[in-house]
């Protein structure tokens, strides 16, 4: 089974993420700050991580290059509610960027799409 | 034009082991080395890049790092930070990864926080290693009027030379169609097929351009992150990669010398001699700057009825001479003593030469003293149980040996 971390700081967002997650058939991993994140990437056999933007203390952005510098390769999908960081330089380092919305269809589409290849 | 020196982010590239240069590099980044007897060799791309209008650069740096950042603090703070100017020593930040650049390439990845903060159109990125003296605006304007992701600097060299170099297999448009790395049959170039385009290290990106390429190398398993090696052959072909003829309107090519090794080393300081030297630095139109120097001016001693014999070299302030000095290039507070022999050879600063020595096609570190009626260079084979010989004959003399008479 693949198992996927979600890092976002609202609960709402975790729990439904790892609900709509868990039925297409991944293992779901939640944090609720990059902080944590990080340690669970350093810790978990991960195959893909959903990283929220906005959060407090380290944000996706900072989270994403130190991701991305402890497990060289491992996917990462930036999904925010915002669409201007897409400009970021910072946030071309990911492998997609998913503008949060209650339809998850293209969230779910691109899970796939990675964590197959 | 000045808008786009603007929108122009510089960097140059300075944290290289060096090791070919070794034992010069032993304490030392390369670009920190002395060179020239008043510059370091870092100073003739800053010296470029003044010249060229350029007053906002990032110097990165790595291994000897101490010894780049004394040497900009002690010769070019020269910039205005309050005027937007300025001339900033970068070592790896270990911001977004723990790590020390891998490479050339993932020293800017581990940079995009600077680029994200800049955002500039343009990238200019430098090496702090060679010896030239180029306008970094003409090739801003070539770059710019062919609408190019990424330019790169390259000089013609004679085809059989090529194999040493990563050589561009250019159209008549300067559009790169290859890239090869020390190719065993270097392509010509179009108009003049017994010369080939050597990439000289030096690049201008579309910041974008640069950005995704960089990222899309971090993420390389089998990259060495290096621009030559790997940024080059990924863009061939997929973007719009163009050389820029480092050569005068009749194309012969112009001065630029890598320093990678030490016989480059040498080889690059007898072209500073002559009457017309081959790279001239008495050149008032393109100033090569170096550390200010507070030394008095050279002593020439000479005894009743001697006549000093010193030709064709460069002496700086502080020294004192009296011996022969010939094919020579001396740093400030040289002393060459009565009757000693200086033939090719480079004297760093301080460098002590005894009464009745000789020193013959050497390269002597700062400091050292050497005895009287010492010879370096006459027995090589003697020279190489306790000094680095080169390829070439030259004698390195380290500052971390004490010689004996």
């Amino acid at each position: 089974m693949k198992t996927i971390l979600v890092v976002d700081d609202d609960d709402a967002i975790r729990t439904l993420l790892k609900d709509e997650l868990f039925d297409e058939g991944y293992q779901v991993l939640t944090a609720t700050n990059a902080r944590e994140a990080l340690k669970m990437v350093e810790q978990e056999a991960l195959d893909l991580v959903i990283l929220d933007i906005r959060m407090p203390g380290m944000d996706g952005l900072e989270a994403l290059p130190r991701i991305l510098g402890l497990k060289e390769g491992l996917p990462v999908i930036l999904n925010t509610a915002y669409t201007q960081y897409q400009e970021s330089f910072m946030s071309w380092a990911a492998d997609a960027y998913v503008v949060k919305s209650s339809d998850l269809t293209e969230l779910k589409a691109k899970v796939k799409e990675l964590i197959s290849k | 034009m000045i808008d786009a020196l603007k929108k122009l982010t510089t960097i140059i590239m300075a944290g290289g082991k060096g090791e070919r240069l070794f034992p010069l590099t032993r304490d030392k980044a390369k670009p920190a080395i002395t060179f020239g007897g008043l510059y370091k060799i870092i100073d003739f791309t800053l010296s470029n890049c003044l010249n060229s209008g350029i007053r906002r650069i990032y110097v990165l740096t790595q291994y000897g790092s101490f010894s780049l950042d004394q040497h900009l603090r002690a010769g070019w703070d020269i910039m205005h930070p309050d005027l937007g100017e300025f001339i900033y020593s970068m070592p790896p930040q270990q911001i977004m990864v723990s790590r020390w650049y891998r490479g050339t390439a993932d020293s800017i990845y581990q940079n995009l926080t600077l680029l994200q903060s800049e955002r500039p159109e343009q990238v200019l990125i430098l090496s702090g290693d060679h010896v030239y003296k180029m306008n970094y605006r003409e090739m801003l304007d070539f770059h710019l009027s062919r609408n190019a992701d990424m330019t790169v600097a390259a000089v013609p060299v004679p085809r059989p030379e090529a194999g040493s170099f990563g050589v561009l297999k250019v159209d008549a448009n300067g559009a790169v169609e290859n890239f090869l790395e020390k190719p065993a049959e270097p392509p010509g170039m179009p108009g003049s097929p017994d010369y080939s385009l050597a990439s000289m290290g030096v690049y201008i990106f579309r910041a974008k351009t640069l950005v995704e390429e960089v990222i899309k190398d971090a993420k390389k398993r089998a990259s060495k992150h290096d621009f030559g090696a790997d940024i080059i052959p990924q863009m061939v072909g997929r973007k719009k990669v163009f050389a820029f003829n480092f050569a005068d309107p009749d194309g012969s090519p112009r001065y630029w010398r890598d320093i990678g090794l030490l016989d480059a080393y040498y080889r690059a300081h007898l072209d500073l001699l002559g009457r017309t030297p081959i790279f001239d630095l008495f050149d008032a139109e393109w100033p090569m700057r170096g550390r200010p120097q507070l030394d008095p001016p050279s002593r020439y001693i000479s005894s009743p009825g001697q006549c000093l014999a010193v030709g064709d070299s460069l002496i700086a302030s502080g020294c004192i001479i009296e011996g022969t000095v010939n094919q020579a290039v001396l740093s400030p507070g040289v002393r060459v003593g009565r009757d000693a022999t200086v033939a090719g050879a480079i004297l760093w600063h301080g460098v002590d030469i005894g009464a009745g020595a000789v020193v013959k096609k050497a390269i002597i570190e700062d400091g050292v003293k050497i005895p009287p009626n010492f010879h370096i260079g006459a027995d090589l084979e003697q020279d190489a149980k306790r000094f680095h010989v080169t390829e070439d004959g030259i004698v390195v003399v380290p500052n971390n040996v004490i010689l004996e008479e």
